[in-house]
């Protein structure tokens, strides 16, 4: 059964964006579902979440200075993040940063300057030179977050955030064979790029010997203080003396004086037979399972790959001609972004949960916008402790392989702290950093409704405000149940709004929610 | 019983008499009484009743001050290596010789585990680390919790052990951590899921006011006793929730069982004996968990770490010696096997700040009745010779008892399984389980 246009364009916004409240899919229809996505795709027409002042302030500190602080500004800094991907216009931007956070797993564990990760942050944005250690907004010349592909491979290996992670920095001249270290040229092949086999051939897509021969070509690359006087080395930095110049035999070529002739060689590379290049399915592997469905179909996968390797003339090695091809209709991977498989059929990462939370509730009717996160700390550190237990702690990657997506993310632990946030978010007053309930109540128009008994009625509105699909008689039927089940000792003017809270706990904690 | 039917059971039988309007209190007897019957079934069909208590001393133990060399070259280099740090002599707790002849000492604040040992309950094993040592807590971790050395593998050793054994068990609680909001990685499973309980008091679910949770608690049932089987990711998710309202249920309830004795008092202000009293009400409630988890953090002491490594050895020992006191009195202690372990032992060299850096290898104790007490191999050499060259920790060398060798014993002699699936290969076993 195909989807209905609200439900495309709600499905659409889920997924580009982070949530579909009724009046943001009034808006997109009235627009209609090809301009929405254009829209989506071309972001930069909107105005970009500001950055935080505290956390520029934090990059020029002494490192002792800045040590005092360390927790401080990791909470500063996730808190920055969830808000802009809350409150953003920009929604599609968000999504791609999360996307490369995922792909590009770095964790601050592995950094002795948490600055860096801010900065890696921004450089996912396309707001950094690590040339130069400056942000810009943008930088010119940056490709992320949906630019060309070969070059953020540049841009992402020279981010000396990925240069301490991997160890690249400590990577010199060897010997004709391999650089000294090869661990950031083996994870830019198997995790960053292709991975060990072609996604849908099946066939390794390199050798050991393509890594070792690959980490020559990384050597020399340092990371040094941005400027005598400061502490923080936020820069990318070459050192002639320490690099191997070549040539290299990698991925069946031979040549190249830099890391240019790796990049150029990933970005191209074909297994013999193979009509697509293996980083294009791998990126379109990638891209679908994380807007669409988990295990696309080779002709997908193919699909993707084909746009990234600029089969039909277009650009080469761009994610937004990628991401054009996934969402708008009338192709067959735009189908099966559309179809009943996709639909409902992502599990939210906590991240995800925690966003789409917020942003539902405290979505603003007369300025259609949410609110977002507040500063209060209480909040923060509620919010925090509650993405540990879900499993995902941002900027803290289990490993450099990332977080297992999918139906991982429920686990028993996970189940009760989602339920638990939910409650415990729904029950902090306002002035701590707790949703305005009386707000959404009057702008969803409850009150009435509660107080004339039309159970129903309530349910359903606040169905179609929080979940992706109208309840089913037995869901709707077990709510009505809860709104009319009595409370001892609870004031009339009390239960109005206790049993709306519950009602919108339970809907955060129904299997529904957990689900876009 | 497998997984659908016990679910086909909590689903139908036990929770279709939650009808409006059920009081709390018959309601969770009707819980209870499902998965009591359920759970007593399947342990007594279990082949084994052994319990194992991991517990992990976060930051990487100085292992030299742990265990004290007293006579030979290695008590006369380690007080020279360690002007400031080392141990007086007279302040070291004898405990018997190695089988090199090394007489060793166990570190002041382990008088409660001194008094176990004399028992015949610990054994002390010497040395203990892996080839090709790796010295980030992360990695060295990552290769402990997985016993892969390459770092590659993403499920923990005894996660590995839980899919083996319990491919098709039936129980949410059969391995629980309770090592903060965190699983720790050796508890990770591709099937079993294991809770990571920060504190069983608050396992949980929170609802407020109290006056509506039985209210919420079946509304939330409900929505997830909804079958809608062709979707299937909505189907699983629903089905974990279940899970976990089960294991909740289990817990709370169960966990009312235990009752304290006067003579048995963990001190709260030691945060792993109010762990570990949290092991024991789960054990003592009998619901067929097998593996527990603790941890005790702040073992990376690389300045001034005199005083901070006694008061972490002192309620390392204090906490187990009082759970084991509580294993004897509750009838428990002949199931259960603690085991110790740490990233890697330190530098033999103290550091300018008197502390010490990362190193190699560490020693790693066993406790419990059934474990044959006493000293396993041998204290490391400390001879210039037998040191990395330029970083000063003990070789991994032929003396060295492999990680895998403690855990190969624990998996073959303890859970009485094949150990070379889990381990990647057959690692020699130690003498230190008692038939």
């Amino acid at each position: 059964m195909p989807l209905d246009e609200y439900d495309k364009i709600a499905h659409l916004l889920r997924r580009a964006g982070f949530t579909a409240h009724p009046d943001e899919v009034e808006t997109a229809t009235a627009r209609g579902l090809q301009a929405t996505v254009e829209d989506l795709l071309n972001f930069e027409k909107f105005p970009d979440v500001p950055p935080d002042p505290e956390l520029l302030a934090a990059l020029d500190l002494s490192q002792d200075d800045f040590n005092r602080m360390r927790g401080d500004f990791l909470t500063k800094l996730t808190r920055w993040w969830l808000h802009a991907m809350a409150t953003t216009a920009r929604p599609l931007q968000e999504k791609m940063v999360l996307f490369w956070h995922g792909l590009f797993a770095t964790s601050i564990t592995g950094l002795e300057f948490w600055q860096q990760i801010y900065l890696q942050n921004e450089n996912f944005r396309g707001n950094f030179d690590p040339d130069t250690g400056r942000l810009l907004r943008p930088a010119p010349g940056n490709p992320f977050p949906v630019g060309n592909f070969r070059r953020m491979l540049e841009y992402l290996s020279k981010d000396p955030a990925m240069l301490y992670w991997l160890d690249n920095q400590f990577n010199v001249k060897k010997n004709s064979e391999v650089g000294s270290n090869e661990n950031y040229a083996r994870e830019l092949h198997e995790l960053f790029s292709m991975g060990v086999e072609d996604v849908v051939a099946r066939v390794p897509n390199y050798t050991e010997r393509d890594i070792r021969q690959a980490s020559r070509a990384l050597t020399g690359w340092r990371v040094l203080p941005r400027a005598v006087g400061f502490t923080f080395p936020r820069v990318f930095s070459f050192d002639a003396q320490r690099h191997d110049f070549g040539p290299y035999e990698h991925l069946g070529k031979r040549g190249g004086t830099n890391a240019d002739f790796i990049f150029d060689n990933i970005v191209r590379h074909r297994n013999p037979g193979q009509k697509q290049s293996a980083v294009g399915r791998f990126l379109g592997y990638r891209l679908f399972t994380f807007f669409g469905y988990e295990d696309p179909e080779p002709e997908i996968i193919n699909a993707l790959a084909d746009v990234f390797d600029g089969a039909h003339g277009e650009e080469p090695f761009n994610i937004r001609n990628m991401l054009r091809t996934i969402f708008t209709p009338g192709n067959i991977v735009s189908e099966a972004f559309y179809s009943e498989r996709a639909f409902r059929a992502r599990v939210k990462s906590p991240t995800e949960y925690v966003v789409s939370l917020m942003r539902l509730l405290t979505f603003d009717r007369t300025t259609g916008r949410p609110d977002g996160l507040s500063r209060s700390s209480t909040a923060m550190r509620l919010i925090q402790n509650a993405m540990i237990q879900m499993g995902q702690q941002l900027f803290a990657p289990p490993d450099v392989s990332g977080w297992r997506e999918g139906l991982a993310w429920i686990t028993t632990t996970s189940v009760l702290a989602r339920f638990n946030f939910a409650n415990d978010v729904l029950s902090l007053g306002v002035a701590q950093g707790g949703i305005d309930l009386a707000r959404l109540i009057a702008q969803a128009g409850l009150q009435e409704a509660m107080q004339q008994n039309r159970y129903g009625e309530v349910v359903d509105i606040l169905a179609r405000w929080l979940w992706p699909a109208p309840p089913s008689t037995e869901a709707r039927e077990a709510l009505i149940a809860y709104l009319q089940a009595p409370i001892p000792n609870v004031s009339p003017s009390a239960l109005v709004t206790t049993k709306i809270r519950g009602l919108i706990h339970l809907m955060l904690a129904a299997p529904d929610f957990q689900l876009c | 019983m497998n997984k659908t039917t016990r679910r086909e059971f909590i689903k139908k039988s036990g929770l279709t008499l939650l009808s409006v309007g059920l009081g709390q209190q018959a309601f969770l007897r009707q819980v209870r009484a499902a998965s009591e019957s359920v759970l007593t079934q399947a342990a007594a069909l279990s082949p084994v009743d052994r319990i194992l208590i991991v517990i992990q001393m976060d930051g990487g133990n100085d292992g030299l001050n742990t265990v004290i060399p007293l006579t030979g070259s290695a008590a006369s280099l380690y007080r020279q290596y360690r002007p400031t740090l080392a141990i007086p002599e007279e302040n070291v707790l004898p405990i018997g010789t190695d089988a090199a002849g090394t007489l060793l000492g166990f570190h002041p604040s382990l008088s409660p585990l001194k008094d176990l040992y004399a028992q015949g309950h610990v054994a002390v094993i010497q040395s203990v680390g892996y080839p090709n040592p790796n010295r980030s807590h992360f990695a060295s971790q990552d290769i402990w919790h997985t016993a892969d050395p390459q770092g590659m593998k993403r499920t923990g050793w005894l996660g590995d052990y839980l899919d083996i054994a319990f491919s098709s068990a039936d129980n949410p609680l059969l391995a629980v951590s309770l090592a903060g909001g965190r699983l720790p990685l050796t508890l990770r499973a591709e099937q079993v899921l294991v809770p990571a309980i920060s504190n069983v008091a608050n396992y949980q679910f929170r609802t407020q006011p109290p006056g509506d949770h039985e209210n919420k608690m079946q509304a939330f049932l409900a929505l997830n006793r909804e079958a809608a089987p062709e979707h299937v990711l909505r189907e699983q998710i629903r089905l974990i929730a279940l899970d976990t309202y089960e294991s909740v249920q289990m817990l709370q309830s169960g966990i009312r069982r235990y009752t304290s004795d006067p003579a048995i008092t963990y001190n709260q202000q030691n945060p792993l004996a109010r762990a570990l009293q949290q092991v024991a009400q789960i054990l003592a409630a009998d619901l067929g968990t097998r593996i527990l988890y603790v941890s005790i953090g702040g073992f990376d002491t690389h300045q001034s770490q005199a005083t901070p490594h006694a008061t972490l050895l002192s309620r390392l020992s204090e906490a187990v010696a009082i759970f084991y006191a509580d294993l004897v009195r509750l009838g428990l202690d002949d199931r259960v096997l603690m085991m110790t372990w740490s990233e890697f032992g330190r530098k033999v060299f103290e550091n300018g700040n008197q502390g010490t850096d990362h190193g190699t290898v560490g020693p790693q104790f066993l406790i419990g009745t059934r474990v044959k007490g006493g000293i396993v191999g041998e204290h490391p050499s400390l001879r210039a010779e037998d040191l990395n060259p330029g970083l000063g920790d003990p070789k991994f060398s032929a003396r060295a008892i492999d990680f895998r060798s403690t855990y190969a014993t624990i998996l073959e002699q303890w859970f009485l399984v094949d150990s070379r699936e889990i381990l990647g290969g057959a690692f020699e076993l130690l003498d230190v389980i008692r038939a």
